[in-house]
């Protein structure tokens, strides 16, 4: 099989200058920007009324006291579990216990819900509108420009992708133009905001995808829309069928079977 | 094979493992960028860039696991190369890093080998 002679193309040098440094440069200072545009974003948590506060916690007092079970004597956990219970049953922790039955408020109308959706549109639109802007301006200015050659050997399948705008046939995949620089970028500079803004930053859109996968527990559970009635009963029930047994039995085996002589 | 009731005993404290793996993660994906220059100018290609990287960053785990873990983990009864006193799974501490160093390391290797070999 004859060899298949390397594709050299000669370059301006220049094209480093004014193509890629300009996309890197900007890639990294939206990713700054959008760091700490997040943070100037943040809204601070609202605060909440004594009535919704009480109905929170006391609904995380049960669930805390289901997990942790084990570190409680038995007297002390069917205390707390009798009191919760019958709380819980009565509805004596519900913000407006005269609403209780009813279906919960439709959760559109609820101006308090709509801040939480505002948040969250926030955060898409300061990932949406930086990528589409630079997006479309290295389009205009950038496209059909060859600037690089990936070190490693591609199939054919990636040329339309890695040479967009660049319609030559015979050209080895392995030619990039500068739209892929940018996806390289994209997904590549997540070590680089690490080192300039610490680990927890939201410069890059990876992490923030990657959170928008789970939602927070919290969010959801007190979201809108939940009855929190339903809720009371159900860990009510929860805490009803835990079988107690505490750490602390057969403590005096485990020390004598620790003690080496 | 530990047992719910032994967690109980002996608790995992989550915020301990996260700043555990949080670290490892943070040395790992700076030093693939780092492993990226070296490769692009070094001028490999193909296969031997990533077997470089891949050695390279078992090698960083390596030094990793002899500087920071094996000093406190050996004395406290651990054998050899036991990450358990830190770290969740062996995988996670071992190979955890070739991924998430990955795309960094590709990023630095395109740009340096087209700086060097234009």
């Amino acid at each position: 099989m004859a060899q298949i002679p390397v594709q050299t193309i000669h370059r301006d040098p220049q094209l480093f200058y004014w193509i890629l440094f300009p996309i890197t440069a900007v890639m990294i200072l939206t990713g700054i920007l959008r760091h700490y545009a997040t943070i100037l974003m943040a809204t601070a948590p609202k605060k909440l009324d004594k009535k919704t506060m009480r109905e929170q916690r006391s609904l995380l007092h049960g669930i805390s006291v289901r997990g942790s079970f084990h570190v409680l004597s038995k007297k002390s956990f069917a205390t707390r579990r009798d009191a919760l219970t019958t709380a819980y049953e009565s509805g004596a922790y519900l913000k407006d216990p005269e609403r209780r039955g009813q279906a919960p408020p439709n959760p559109m109308s609820d101006p308090s819900s709509m801040e939480g959706m505002m948040g969250m549109m926030k955060n898409q639109m300061a990932m949406i509108i930086p990528n589409t802007l630079i997006m479309s301006w290295i389009n205009a200015f950038f496209s059909g420009y060859v600037i690089m050659k990936l070190p490693f050997p591609l199939t054919i399948k990636f040329k339309s992708m890695l040479q967009a705008g660049v319609a030559t046939k015979d050209m080895d995949p392995r030619w990039m133009s500068s739209i892929s620089w940018y996806f390289l970028c994209f997904f590549g500079l997540q070590s680089v905001f690490n080192f300039l803004l610490g680990n927890d930053n939201a410069a890059s859109q990876m992490a923030q995808q990657m959170n928008q996968m789970g939602p927070p527990g919290g969010a959801q559970m007190f979201g809108p829309g939940v009855d929190p009635d339903k809720q009371f009963l159900a860990e009510a029930e929860n805490l009803a069928v835990i079988e107690h047994y505490s750490v602390l039995d057969g403590v005096e085996q485990r020390l004598l079977d620790s003690i080496v002589v | 094979m530990p047992t719910e009731r032994d967690f109980q005993i002996s608790p995992v404290v989550q915020d301990s493992v996260v700043h555990n793996s949080r670290t490892l993660i943070n040395l790992q994906s700076l030093t693939a960028s780092l492993f990226g220059v070296g490769a692009g100018i070094l001028g490999l290609e193909s296969y031997y860039g990533f077997l470089f990287y891949i050695i390279c960053s078992v090698l960083t785990t390596l030094l990793f696991y002899v500087v920071r873990v094996a000093p406190t983990s050996i004395p406290s009864g651990k054998a050899a190369f036991d990450t358990s006193r830190y770290y969740r799974s062996p995988y996670e501490f071992w190979t955890g890093g070739l991924l998430n160093g990955l795309a960094g390391f590709i990023l630095t290797w395109t740009l340096f080998y087209g700086l060097v070999r234009a």
